[in-house]
């Protein structure tokens, strides 16, 4: 077995474990990142294709959370985890919620006005912009939508910048953090898994790796380690944990967003290299509108939910664009290695109030796409029915039920949830992995609950919060 | 890739280019091989039990052909049983956003 010391190791290189890399390393700690997933150059793949699908998903997209129904969820698995293959839609914490958590889960120094302050810090650093010119088509018709129903609508800002021909690129961690935390010395290792992590008397000694070469072949690496810093999202951070032996208060409350879709078709053509950045927060915080990546995989698949014989539709796709209405769910979830698996199980339990926000989500979706002039709608219910007017929409009620609805998400949090409150929490306020010295969490996992919107700029934020608190102390 | 998941596949392909159908065969199949293991060993024993009920389907004359398997499947997809449901569902979309990103891929 290949051996290598460091003083503090990274595990994911996300948006939690690329913000702790750099921040550690800019400080003058030698830090070492290991990331499971490949290291893949951000411009060679198509957003959303196939091939970023093959090259930048975990399991190819294909997992899901057992339960009634299943949801299907996504997460990279590559140099700068799902920040790669993610909308880049930013959108800092709600300061209720903030408020909500430190009370509830008597978390230290958190509450909007700290948050603020580092979400600044990484605006600053990443650009989060919006867009310098008009909205594409599918953007522009939510907007329309909501403008004509009197509802709430928002350009949400993006992690873009933008060059002076209005051409964005997406500032993702492999083009940012992790570059700077190499510059300031950090090594980083992609194409290495963490097996488990040893641990010694309330402390980490390193973890057991394996680490495969271009070539195929494989070697176990032992890296040891003054501190771990865990990042490798809400399923896998508590994964290893168990794996290694940790396990209170590890893996219990999952939260996500459910998301319900549909495919709606135009009288006009409408873009499809990028996501809508329009949302409708008219029901925020419970509900939220948006779009979804639309290439013309993702269009048939929507329109194969509704009804298998999609023939006709596809005809006209470039007309065809895919929309989403999510929930912040009440259920939760678990999380649990599986011995002599790779992956673990993961289930979730769906609330009847969140089966009748789904319905309710639809329905308005449904009528914001009406009313932005859309003239057919594909609801991600088997069966569907097929809307074109109002009237159409009310049919949609009884059929989003558990055994018709097909769901999906993208946000996965509060596997370790943080807070002084050790009842209910796996790590203390700054991501400390309770009774362990040395052992942190630095990702979504530490969320208290479901954030109501993209959930990066909050991970980030309180990355950086926490690196600032280790730093003093340690 | 399991015999009569190939057959699943054949069934629901749309493209009539044995080329397509040959490249979106392998991309199922190694979206299958892709899988969490624990997902693949259910997928595999649905695939165990379908495919045998299928086959005692054609034995018994009442299933003829991919068109019929084709039908059968489209019934599958409205059950009420979840997992039968989802089983029909995970490649139809496996194939359609296969199909679909590889011609565009090609032109």
């Amino acid at each position: 077995m290949a051996t290598m010391t460091t003083e503090v190791l990274v595990i994911g290189s996300g948006a939690g474990g690329a913000v702790t890399a750099a921040r550690l390393a800019e400080a003058g700690r030698q830090v070492t990142v290991v990331e499971e997933g490949p290291w893949v150059d951000p411009d060679r793949h198509e957003p959303f294709s196939l091939d970023e699908m093959v090259a930048k998903y975990r399991h190819r997209g294909l997992q899901g959370a057992l339960g009634s129904p299943a949801i299907a969820y996504a997460e990279g698995r590559c140099v700068g985890g799902s920040t790669e293959i993610n909308s880049g839609l930013y959108h800092r914490l709600p300061d209720y919620l903030a408020e909500d958590w430190r009370t509830a889960y008597d978390i230290e120094d958190f509450g909007a006005e700290p948050l603020a302050r580092y979400a600044a810090q990484v605006e600053e650093e990443l650009g989060v912009s919006r867009l310098p010119t008009a909205p594409p088509p599918s953007s522009a018709a939510l907007e329309r939508g909501a403008t004509k129903l009197g509802w709430r609508n928002v350009e949400f800002a993006r992690v873009f910048r933008y060059d002076e021909a209005g051409r964005g690129t997406k500032q993702t961690m492999s083009r940012t953090m992790v570059p700077r935390a190499v510059a300031a010395g950090a090594d980083v290792i992609p194409d290495c898994r963490v097996l488990r992590l040893d641990r010694k008397a309330g402390r980490v000694t390193g973890a057991r790796c394996e680490r495969t070469h271009p070539d195929g072949g494989r070697e176990l690496l032992h890296i040891a380690a003054d501190h771990v810093v865990v990042c490798a999202g809400a399923i896998h951070t508590p994964a290893l944990l168990q794996r290694s032996g940790i396990r209170r208060n590890i893996g219990n409350g999952l939260k996500m967003h459910p998301t319900v879709k549909i495919a709606a078709r135009f009288t006009h053509p409408v873009d499809h290299g990028d996501v809508p950045m329009h949302r409708v927060t008219e029901f925020d915080p419970y509900l939220t509108i948006g779009g979804s990546a639309s290439r013309r995989g993702h269009i048939a698949m929507a329109l194969a939910e509704a009804s298998p014989d999609i023939v006709e539709p596809m005809e006209s796709w470039e007309n065809i664009s895919v929309y989403y209405a999510a929930i912040r769910s009440h259920g939760a979830g678990r999380v649990r290695a599986i011995p002599g698996l790779r992956a673990p199980l993961v289930t979730y339990k769906l609330t009847e109030a969140d089966m009748s926000r789904l319905a309710q989500g639809l329905v308005h979706l449904g009528e914001v796409l009406l009313a932005a002039g859309a003239v057919e709608l594909y609801p991600s219910v088997v069966g569907g029915p097929v809307a074109r007017d109002l009237d159409d929409l009310g049919r949609w009620w009884d059929r989003t039920t558990r055994a018709n609805t097909n769901l999906m998400t993208v946000h996965l949090f509060s596997t370790v949830r943080m807070g002084n409150d050790r009842s209910r929490t796996g790590a203390d306020s700054y991501g400390r992995v309770w009774d362990h010295d040395n052992l942190y969490v630095n990702d979504g996992s530490l969320l208290p609950g479901a954030s109501g919107v993209n959930p990066q700029a909050a991970i980030m934020a309180i990355a950086t919060r926490n690196c600032e608190h280790f730093l003093a102390t340690i | 890739m399991l015999w009569f998941e190939r057959e699943v596949v054949q069934a629901l392909g749309s493209s009539s280019d044995q080329e397509t159908r040959s490249a979106v065969e392998a991309f199922v199949d190694g979206s299958l091989r892709a899988m969490p293991e624990m997902t693949r060993l259910g997928v595999a024993a649905e695939t165990l039990l379908f495919g045998t009920y299928v086959r005692w389907l054609e034995a018994a004359g009442r299933l003829e052909g991919r068109e019929d398997l084709r039908l059968l499947l489209d019934r599958w997809e409205t059950s009420r049983i979840g997992v039968v449901r989802l089983y029909v569902h995970m490649f139809r979309s496996l194939v359609l956003f296969g199909e679909n990103e590889l011609v565009r891929a090609a032109s």
